[in-house]
């Protein structure tokens, strides 16, 4: 089966010389729910980058639904929803507006584009927030904006990278609510997070990049057969300091 | 390739959106200052100076001051927009869709146009209040003003892909944009000027792109028409290859 993505030998470094991505490979099943961890710098983010166009790859490929996402990026991009960890948008338009317009670069025609926006800022609670410049918006609402804008293509590779970070906890668990439903009609989902919890919850299978390379990877339930479960091995994968991995025992 | 329409019109409507945010600053700030270029060389300077050509020395200047607020136009609405795409991290939206290259830089290109067309009606149109809005030839006219909007509307993404920060955004304007184009031959003709300094006329563009609109305006000309507007095309030509190489590259654009 072709995967949804597949990264081989991912390679990303950047002008100053900084290796943040080195001979990283994976593959992503078709409908899997996909944790993808590591510490701070550890190249989660430039992965994304480099998968959705925001940063050039270096060396190495990658393939969206056998697609290559250099060669063939248009097509590539159809395919991908991104919720990126930062916010990337005008912030004096409103959240109808960039619901719009996103909708729009991907080609989509003017009802089709009202009718998944105004299904999914009924979906995000934001309908009494549409009108409002996005800028005005509090954090949390500013990230249900985002999020709405990564569906509104209605992509079947949904990236998220740290899509709750600063949310409330009703939020995070409606989010959480959402994205399973979204898995099960069959969207394969890439989940950046450093709440073990939600990627407990909510992954299938798990990768941890550390330096630039995928540490360790494979289904849930291997990492909670070992001792301490998916915090130690965590860290022990993230090349955490032995005397924190041994803090985690006790 | 199939080109993406309706992406490019969105890009095209965003940046209108934005456009239409700062009316003052894009439409009404030219218009007040050729107004007052319009009044001082029509009623006070103007009646001081013999005709040029045959013609009024409102009627002489009134070209260039047109193309003086096109390339300011032009050039001011590119770098904004591309910067501030960059600086506000929006222009990852565009990276992340299913657009070309072309339709991203074409999108870029359909704004600064309207904006350049729209402020040259207006001051045609304060022109007329002072009996000095004539245009002789419509489609040349139009060729003047959307051929210097694109050129400028080029080199204002390369500046805007380039730029750091804001003060740079400004140094191509100051030192560049604004000498050459008020040495180009706003105010003069080649022949009042040194003789040691005529060259410098010849090789400056902004001596043919003002010179292709007076010719259009009131059909003075000193230089032949067709070496202007290979100029115009070649200069086109060589910044749209330019910037379609910088935004394959990724160059100010991707990490």
């Amino acid at each position: 089966m072709t995967p949804a993505l597949s990264i081989s030998h991912l390679r990303k470094v950047y002008k100053s010389g900084t290796v943040a991505v080195d001979d990283l490979s994976l593959d992503i099943a078709p409908g899997d729910f996909f944790g993808f961890l590591g510490p701070n710098g550890a190249g989660k983010s430039t992965t994304i980058h480099c998968v959705t166009g925001i940063a050039t790859i270096t060396s190495g490929t990658v393939e969206v639904f056998g697609i290559d996402a250099v060669k063939n990026y248009r097509e590539a991009r159809r395919h991908i929803g991104l919720s990126p960890q930062e916010f990337n948008v005008d912030t004096f338009a409103s959240c109808v507006q960039i619901l719009d317009w996103m909708g729009g670069y991907f080609g989509m025609g003017r009802a089709e584009r009202k009718q998944r926006a105004d299904m999914l800022i009924e979906k995000f609670d934001l309908t009494a927030h549409a009108k409002k410049q996005f800028r005005e918006l509090s954090g949390g609402l500013k990230r249900r904006v985002v999020l709405a804008r990564a569906l509104i293509h209605d992509p079947s590779l949904l990236i998220l990278d740290e899509p709750t970070a600063g949310v409330d906890v009703e939020l995070r668990r409606d989010l959480w609510r959402y994205l399973q439903e979204l898995n099960a009609e069959g969207k394969t989902i890439l989940l950046t997070s450093h709440y073990l919890e939600e990627v407990e919850r909510l992954c299938r299978t798990i990768a941890v990049v550390a330096r630039g390379r995928v540490a360790q990877i494979g289904p849930k339930h291997d990492f909670f057969t070992e001792p301490g479960g998916l915090e130690q091995a965590y860290l022990r994968a993230s090349g955490a300091a032995p005397e924190l991995i041994a803090a985690g025992d006790h | 390739m199939v080109i993406n329409w309706i992406g490019l019109n969105t890009i095209i409507r965003r940046e209108m959106s934005r456009l239409m945010r700062v009316p003052i600053q894009a439409f009404v700030a030219p218009w007040i200052s050729a107004l007052l270029f319009i009044f001082i060389f029509g009623s006070v300077v103007g009646g001081r100076i013999s005709q040029i050509g045959g013609h009024r020395y409102l009627e002489f200047v009134l070209p260039g001051i047109v193309m003086l607020n096109v390339v300011n136009a032009a050039f001011l609405q590119s770098t904004s927009q591309v910067y501030f795409a960059r600086f506000l991290h929006y222009v990852e939206e565009t990276l992340v869709s299913p657009l070309s290259y072309a339709e991203m830089i074409i999108g870029v290109l359909v704004p600064v146009v309207v904006r350049s067309v729209v402020t040259a009606l207006g001051i045609l149109a304060i022109a007329a209040l002072f009996g000095a809005s004539s245009v002789r030839g419509i489609g040349e006219f139009i060729f003047w003003i959307v051929g210097v909007s694109i050129v400028f509307g080029l080199l204002g993404n390369i500046i805007g892909l380039w730029a750091k920060n804001f003060e740079q955004l400004t140094i191509f304007n100051v030192f560049l944009i604004a000498p050459l184009s008020f040495v180009g031959g706003v105010f003069n003709t080649v022949d009042m000027l040194p003789g040691w300094l005529h060259w410098m006329a010849w090789a400056n563009p902004f001596f043919y792109f003002i010179n292709g609109l007076r010719h259009s305006m009131i059909g003075f000309t000193e230089a032949p028409e067709a070496l202007g507007i290979g100029v115009t095309f070649a200069l086109a030509a060589i910044m749209f290859a330019i910037v379609l190489r910088l935004y394959s590259t990724g160059y100010g654009l991707r990490e």
